[in-house]
């Protein structure tokens, strides 16, 4: 009776034994590279706006102060939208006349809000709160990057769990003083580490294991 | 409760995932892609509404309701005036070299501030005024801010003798109400916040100018919020007339 397998299918069935292995794990791969892409979680996206508001301009040019727009980031879990009047605050004399702003003194004028669009949104499952990030010494750049310098604001990081936790592990490598929060110029190495083990301490920040449970952020 | 670009590209690659590993059992069941954690059934801060009819799901209170703890019944702190004993007390103007109105004495005002200045008071008055103020009135008060350098009409010196013998009620009235060009940043400031950026700029006022008469009096005995209990968070575009926009 003929041999229906050659003595070379020993290979080939070897050879695929590998391969599938192989193609799952460069499968496997090829899918944490694609879930932590900007595509799919949209870092560094530009998200275009109904208004060619310009952070770059306002915090970076003019030196305004986040909080004079987000107001309620020290408060509150969100960090607050800058009502129509808190625009008109200036621009009613500033470039009153100016076409690109006509959406704004529409909105005035109608009573109707501006419809921003959402550059960060978490899933609704996550909580977030800003207050305490900002009571303990998380600065505005240390999430959200150089926003001074950003004509349209893009996602810094990944808002993944993994970014959370790994600040969540050992804050202390990335918090400051309270009073630099705010200060879009701070650098990293502007405190040295033992400075910020100590701020760890006087800010009370809790246990690793407290702020990696999943009931901290998932409730 | 629209899904937005990227948990809508995350959803398809989720999806597809789960498609691929059970195709068979679940395909009846993942023919309608669904993302009811991601975007649940409640509104986020600023969250678009389509039920109300300005699109706002952050509603103003209803006319005539008072929030617990904000009756606001304390007068001098909440306007920074008083009724003058004398009802036609006047305040004095006259008109200036370019045909503005300057008004020079506030009869109604309140002289002293009506809850007790400490060195906090003083601090928290100057974060405040860095944020609020500086861009249009500069760091000392000058009215030399970024913005101003920009173009926007230059509001007059701390430090002139009209100023410096207006009563810290109207400073505080300045911020409440807003003056002439300058629009109301009550909405954007507590009272409380307010009172500390008054006696901030007293201060700056007393630097530059040691030897005038200017005093710090409160009327530190009256039962007003302390600063603390004053600054309570503010909810989100909920409080009051004044709020806009500012919907997601
Ligand atoms: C003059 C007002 C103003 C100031 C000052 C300002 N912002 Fe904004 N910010 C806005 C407006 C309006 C938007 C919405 C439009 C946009 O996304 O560009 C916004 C959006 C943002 C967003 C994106 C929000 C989203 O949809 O996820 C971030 C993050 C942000 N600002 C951070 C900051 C930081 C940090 C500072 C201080 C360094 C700051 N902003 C100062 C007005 C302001
Ligand atoms: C504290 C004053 C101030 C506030 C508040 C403010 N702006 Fe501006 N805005 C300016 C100044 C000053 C410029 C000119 C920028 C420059 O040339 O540096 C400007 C310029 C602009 C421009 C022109 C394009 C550009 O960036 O140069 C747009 C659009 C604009 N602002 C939108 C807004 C919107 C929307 C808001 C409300 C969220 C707002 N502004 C709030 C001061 C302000
Ligand atoms: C610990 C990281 C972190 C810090 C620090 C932080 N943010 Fe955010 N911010 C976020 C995340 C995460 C979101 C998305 C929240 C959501 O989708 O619910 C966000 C959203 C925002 C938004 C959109 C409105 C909102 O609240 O959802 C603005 C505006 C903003 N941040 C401004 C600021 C400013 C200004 C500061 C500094 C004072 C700051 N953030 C500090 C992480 C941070
Ligand atoms: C750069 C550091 C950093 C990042 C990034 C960060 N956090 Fe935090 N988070 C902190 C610190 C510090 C605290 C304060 C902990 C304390 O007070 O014990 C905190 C506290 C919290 C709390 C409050 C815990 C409680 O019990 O009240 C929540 C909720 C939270 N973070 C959620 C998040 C989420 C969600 C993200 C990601 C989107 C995130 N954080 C990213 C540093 C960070
Ligand atoms: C510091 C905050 C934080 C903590 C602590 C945390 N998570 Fe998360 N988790 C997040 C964020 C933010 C997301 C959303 C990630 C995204 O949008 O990609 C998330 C998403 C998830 C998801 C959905 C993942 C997906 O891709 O659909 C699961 C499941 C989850 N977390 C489980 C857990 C479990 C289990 C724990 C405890 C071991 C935990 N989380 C602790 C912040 C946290
Ligand atoms: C957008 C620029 C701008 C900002 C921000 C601003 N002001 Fe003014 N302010 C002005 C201008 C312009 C005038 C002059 C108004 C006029 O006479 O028409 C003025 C006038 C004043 C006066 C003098 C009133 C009088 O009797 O002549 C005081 C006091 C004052 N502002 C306090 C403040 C305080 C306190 C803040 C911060 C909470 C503040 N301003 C923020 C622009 C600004």
């Amino acid at each position: 009776m003929a041999q229906i397998f050659r003595k070379s299918a020993n290979n080939i069935a070897k050879i695929s034994m590998v391969s599938v292995v192989l193609l799952a794990g460069v499968g496997f791969y090829a899918w944490t590279q694609l879930a932590r892409s900007s595509y799919l979680t949209g870092q560094y996206l530009e998200i275009q706006q109904p208004v060619q508001f310009s952070h770059k301009h306002h915090v970076g040019d003019d030196g305004i102060d986040c909080r004079y727009c987000h107001q309620t980031v020290e408060t509150t879990a969100s960090a607050g939208m800058p009502s129509t009047q808190t625009c008109m605050n200036c621009h009613s004399q500033l470039w009153a006349d100016a076409p690109y702003l006509e959406p704004i003194r529409a909105s005035f004028r109608d009573n109707k809000p501006i419809q921003w669009n959402r550059v960060h949104d978490l899933p609704e499952y996550v909580y977030f709160n800003h207050s305490i990030h900002i009571a303990k010494g998380v600065g505005c750049s240390t999430c959200h990057g150089p926003v001074d310098k950003m004509p349209t604001v893009y996602e810094e990081n990944t808002l993944q769990m993994e970014w959370c936790i790994q600040c969540h592990r050992e804050p202390e490598k990335f918090i400051r003083p309270r009073s630099e929060v705010f200060n879009m110029a701070y650098r990293p190495d502007d405190t040295d580490q033992a400075t910020r083990d100590q701020l760890k301490v006087d800010y009370k920040i809790r246990s690793r294991e407290m702020l990696t449970s999943c009931s901290t952020c998932h409730r | 409760m629209s899904l937005n670009k990227r948990n809508e590209r995350r959803l398809y690659l989720r999806s597809a995932l789960i498609l691929a590993a059970v195709c068979g059992l679940l395909l009846t069941e993942a023919c309608g892609v669904r993302s009811d954690m991601q975007d649940q059934p409640r509104y986020d801060a600023y969250e678009k509404s389509d039920f109300f009819a300005d699109g706002r799901s952050s509603r103003d209170y209803p006319e005539g309701t008072v929030a617990r703890g904000h009756l606001e019944d304390n007068k001098a702190f909440f306007t920074g005036k008083i009724d003058n004993p004398d009802p036609n007390a006047q305040a004095a103007t006259s008109t200036d070299a370019n045909g503005n109105t300057v008004v020079s004495s506030f009869p109604n005002a309140v002289t002293e501030f009506p809850l007790p200045v400490t060195k906090e008071l003083i601090d928290r008055g100057e974060d405040r005024y860095k944020i609020y103020c500086m861009v249009c009135h500069g760091q000392f008060g000058d009215g030399d801010g970024m913005v101003v350098r920009r173009g926007f009409p230059k509001p007059p010196t701390y430090h002139d003798d009209r100023l410096r013998n207006a009563p810290v009620g109207h400073f505080f009235d300045v911020i409440t109400n807003g003056w002439g060009k300058m629009n109301s940043y009550g909405y954007q400031v507590q009272a409380a916040d307010r009172w500390a950026i008054v006696a901030y700029i007293r201060a700056l006022q007393l630097s530059r100018n040691p030897d005038s008469n200017l005093k710090m009096t409160s009327t530190a005995n009256s039962n007003t919020a302390t600063p603390a209990a004053a600054a309570k968070p503010q909810a989100p575009a909920a409080n009051g007339a004044t709020n806009k926009g500012g919907a997601k």
